[in-house]
C-alpha cells in the first residue's frame, strides 16, 4: 500500500461563474474524510452550494481560507489517499486485464511434409 | 528522414534494459520527442493535469509546461482540426483521443484534413502529426471504448498507422511515427498496457513498414498486430507443445505493410493464419491475404486463413471473451492449413 | 408529475427513500422564490444531511419553478395554489404527516400548509423568513428594477437556466397581492431560523415568540447564504429528530 496526494480544484460550477467564496469548511487538516461527505460550503454569486468530497482520504491541506475568492480550476484541498501498489491506475474506463496462464482445447497434428 | 539515419549512426553503445510497461515506455518516448524538438505538442482530453485516462502522459505537463502539454475541450473534430493548424504553422502535433470509438467524430478532420493537406498543397503543407489512439477491446469497457478502426485509417490515402505490440517497439515505433514528416495514426494496444516486460530502449534503426518476426517458426506464419500478437504468441508457445512450430509475425505497420516481409516468412512456411480483433469483412486481413496470395501463390500449401472479431458492432464487456479471437480459434484455423 | 385537480398545473415533486430508513414522517422541502428543490436544497447540502438521519425527503419544484408547469398568470400563483399542489402530491404518494420545511418564499407557503391542513403537517421549520412584506417597495409591473431586497434577489434568479421570468414575475404578483399574516399563529412545534444580515427575514425573532417556538440566528449570513450553513442544517435537523 502506498500513500498518494491528490490536490482538488475549485470545480465549474456552471452557469458561466468563474470565481467562488468560501463559507465555511466542513472539515479541518488532519480529518478523514469519506467520498461524497460535506467537504466545503461556498458561494456564487447565484447560491450558496456544500461541494461534496470527490474522494475518501485524509485532508493534508485546505488552499483557501474561509471568506477568500477562488477562481474555479484553483487548488482547493490537498488529500493524502492510499492507494493499492497492484491496484489498476485510476482514471481507466474498463479493467485491466488479468495476465492468465493460457489454456486451450484445441490439439494439433503436425503435417506430413 | 534523412534526419532520422544521421541519428541512429551517432547511436553506438547498446541501449540499456529497463522494465517497463507499454503505458510507460509511451511515456518515455514523449519525454524524449519533447525534449529533443521544441515543435512537439502533445495535447488531448485530460493529457494535461491528468497525466492521462491511462497514465501514458503522467508528469508531461510538469516536466514541459502547459504550453506544450496541454488540456483540450471534450471535442476530437477540435482537437484534429487544431492539429492541422499548427502543423501549418511549423509545430510538430502529438494529439490524442482518449479512445478508438472517439476518433469518429473527428474522422472529417483525419480524413479530409491530414490525410490531404500535403496533396492539396503541393507539399507545401506537410502534416507532421501523429495521432495517439488507445485502440482495440481487451479491457471490457464500455460502448466506443473497444472498436479496431485500422481498415479505416489504413484505406485512407495520405495516413500512415501503426500498432505496435509491446513496450519496446511502442517506444521506438513512437519515435518513427513524431519525427516522420508524414501523418501517423499510432494505435496503442490499451489490453497490453499494463505488462511491464524488460525494454531496450532502442534508436528507430529500420524504415517505416518493417515488420518483425516475434517468434521463428517453420509449419505455418501467424500475422498479427497491437494486442494479437500476444495472442499469437501463447498460441504459438501451445502449438509448439504439440510439434507444430508457429512463426509470430508482428505486421507493426499496417500502412504501408511490409508485403517483403510478410511473403518472406510465408515463402518458408507455405500457411498463413492473419489474426485480428476487428470484423472479418473488409478487414485487413482480406488485404493480408491478398499480398500473400499475390506474392507467395506457388508456395502456398493452404489458402489463407482469417481470424477475427465477428461482423457484428463490438460487444459489450461481459462478451469480449467471446468476440476476441482465442487461443482455440486461433489454433483451429491452423489445423485447417495444416490439414489442407 | 402530479397534477393539481383545480387547475390541471403538474408539479414535479422528488420522493428520497433513504437506505436505512428511521421511523419519522417525511420531510417536505419548499424552496425559494427563483431557485429549485436542486437548487435550493440538494446543492446545499440538505438532502445528504437528512438522509444520513434516515428521513424520507419530498422536494417538490413549486410551480413556476425547477421542472414543474410554469404558467405566466399571476392568477396561477394564490398561496391556496401552491398548498393545492402540495397536498395533490402528498396524497398521490401516499404520505398522511409531515414535517414542512420552507426557506423564504417556501417558509410561506410551510406556513399556509399548516394553517389551512393542520392535520398534515407535525411540525414547521422557517428558515430565511419573517413576518415582513417581501414586496414592500417592489414595482410589481416590473420586478427586478427597483433597488429593493426583493429586487435584488429577482435579478439574480431571473436569468437562471430553466427560469422563465415571466412566470416568476407572474408569482411574485401572485404572492404579493395576498400578503402574509401571522395571525393567527401556528399552534405546532415551530422553529423559526434566519441569518443575522439577511434584511428579507426581518422579525423572524419575533415570529418565533409569536408561535411559541424557537428562534435560531445564524451568524454572519444572509439571505442567499444562510441556506448552506452547517448551523442552520444541524438545527433543523435536530428540531426534526428531537
Amino acid at each position: 500500500m502506498a500513500e498518494e496526494s491528490v490536490t482538488f480544484t475549485l470545480p465549474d460550477l456552471g452557469e458561466g461563474l468563474v470565481e467562488a467564496t468560501v463559507l465555511e469548511w466542513q472539515v479541518g487538516v488532519g480529518d478523514t474524510v469519506g467520498r461524497n461527505d460535506p467537504l466545503v460550503e461556498v458561494e456564487t454569486t447565484k447560491s450558496a452550494v456544500v461541494i461534496p468530497s470527490p474522494k475518501a482520504g485524509r485532508i493534508a491541506e485546505l488552499h483557501a481560507r474561509e471568506e477568500e475568492v477562488v477562481p474555479v480550476g484553483a487548488p482547493l484541498v490537498t488529500f493524502v489517499v492510499t492507494v493499492s501498489d497492484d491496484a489498476p491506475q485510476a482514471g481507466i474506463v474498463g479493467k485491466v486485464p488479468a495476465e492468465e496462464r493460457p489454456t486451450r482445447r484445441v490439439r494439433l497434428k503436425p503435417p506430413a511434409d | 528522414m534523412t534526419e532520422l539515419i544521421d541519428r541512429t549512426g551517432t547511436e553506438t553503445q547498446e541501449a540499456p534494459v529497463v522494465e517497463l510497461s507499454m503505458q510507460q515506455a509511451v511515456n518515455r518516448a514523449l519525454r524524449v520527442l519533447l525534449a529533443e524538438d521544441p515543435d512537439v505538442l502533445v495535447f488531448g482530453e485530460d493529457v494535461g493535469t491528468l497525466g492521462g485516462v491511462f497514465r501514458v502522459t503522467d508528469g508531461l505537463q510538469k516536466e514541459f509546461g502547459d504550453r506544450r502539454v496541454f488540456d483540450t475541450p471534450l471535442a476530437e473534430s477540435a482537437i484534429m482540426g487544431m492539429a492541422v493548424g499548427l502543423a501549418m504553422n511549423g509545430w510538430r502535433p502529438v494529439p490524442e483521443l482518449q479512445f478508438d470509438g472517439f476518433a469518429y467524430p473527428a474522422i472529417d478532420q483525419i480524413v479530409n484534413q491530414v490525410a490531404r493537406m500535403n496533396y492539396r498543397t503541393r507539399g507545401a503543407a506537410p502534416m507532421p502529426i501523429t495521432l495517439r489512439l488507445p485502440s482495440f477491446g481487451g479491457i471490457q469497457a464500455p460502448e466506443h471504448h473497444g472498436e479496431s478502426l485500422e481498415a479505416i485509417f489504413a484505406h485512407t490515402p495520405g495516413l500512415k498507422v501503426v500498432a505496435p505490440s509491446d513496450p519496446g517497439d511502442a517506444y521506438t515505433l513512437l519515435l518513427q511515427a513524431v519525427r516522420s514528416d508524414d501523418p501517423v495514426v499510432y494505435m496503442e494496444p490499451k489490453a497490453r498496457y499494463w505488462e511491464r516486460r524488460p525494454v531496450q530502449l532502442r534508436e528507430p534503426d529500420e524504415p517505416i513498414g518493417t515488420s518483425r518476426i516475434v517468434r521463428p517458426g517453420r509449419h505455418a506464419t501467424l500475422v498479427a498486430w497491437g494486442a494479437m500478437v500476444h495472442r499469437c504468441v501463447q498460441a504459438a508457445e501451445l502449438a509448439a507443445e504439440d510439434g507444430v512450430e508457429l512463426e509470430v509475425l508482428d505486421l507493426r505497420w499496417l500502412k504501408p505493410i511490409d508485403a517483403e516481409g510478410l511473403a518472406a516468412s510465408v515463402a518458408r512456411t507455405r500457411r498463413a493464419v492473419v489474426v485480428h480483433e476487428a470484423p472479418l469483412t473488409a478487414g485487413l486481413g482480406a488485404e493480408v491475404s491478398a499480398l500473400v496470395t499475390e506474392n507467395c501463390f506457388r508456395d502456398l500449401a493452404a489458402p489463407v486463413q482469417r481470424v477475427t472479431g465477428f461482423d457484428v458492432p463490438y460487444p459489450a464487456g461481459p462478451l469480449e471473451p467471446q468476440y476476441l479471437p482465442t487461443i482455440d480459434r486461433i489454433l483451429l484455423a491452423v489445423q485447417r492449413t495444416l490439414e489442407f | 408529475m402530479s397534477e393539481n385537480p383545480a387547475d390541471g398545473v403538474a408539479i414535479r415533486c422528488a420522493d428520497l427513500i433513504p437506505s436505512s430508513p428511521a421511523d419519522a414522517v417525511p420531510v417536505l422541502l419548499l424552496h425559494g422564490f427563483g431557485t429549485s428543490f436542486d437548487m435550493n436544497w440538494r446543492a446545499a447540502g440538505w438532502t445528504r444531511a437528512l438522509e444520513a438521519e434516515g428521513l424520507r425527503v419530498l422536494g417538490p419544484d413549486l410551480r413556476g419553478h425547477g421542472d414543474s408547469d410554469k404558467p405566466a398568470d399571476s392568477g396561477f400563483y394564490l398561496p391556496e395554489h401552491f398548498v393545492g399542489d402540495l397536498t395533490a402530491a402528498l396524497d398521490r404518494l401516499g404520505v398522511e404527516r409531515v414535517d414542512a420545511v420552507g426557506y423564504s418564499m417556501g417558509s410561506r407557503l410551510a406556513w399556509e400548509l399548516a394553517l389551512t391542513h393542520p392535520e398534515r403537517v407535525r411540525r414547521v421549520a422557517l428558515c430565511g423568513f419573517g413576518p415582513a412584506d417581501a414586496f414592500e417597495g417592489v414595482d410589481l409591473s416590473d420586478p427586478g428594477s427597483g433597488d429593493t431586497p426583493f429586487d435584488s434577489v429577482f435579478r439574480n434568479v431571473a436569468g437562471l437556466p430553466g427560469n422563465d421570468p415571466a412566470a416568476l414575475a407572474a408569482c411574485a404578483r401572485g404572492q404579493a397581492s395576498r400578503p402574509f399574516r401571522a395571525h393567527p399563529p401556528l399552534t405546532c412545534p415551530v422553529l423559526v431560523a434566519a441569518g443575522s444580515e439577511d434584511e428579507v427575514a426581518a422579525g423572524a425573532q419575533e415570529l418565533a415568540a409569536l408561535c411559541g417556538g424557537t428562534f435560531v440566528e445564524v451568524p454572519g449570513r444572509g439571505h442567499a447564504n444562510a441556506v448552506s450553513s452547517r448551523i442552520l442544517r444541524q438545527a433543523v435537523v435536530e428540531f426534526l429528530t428531537s
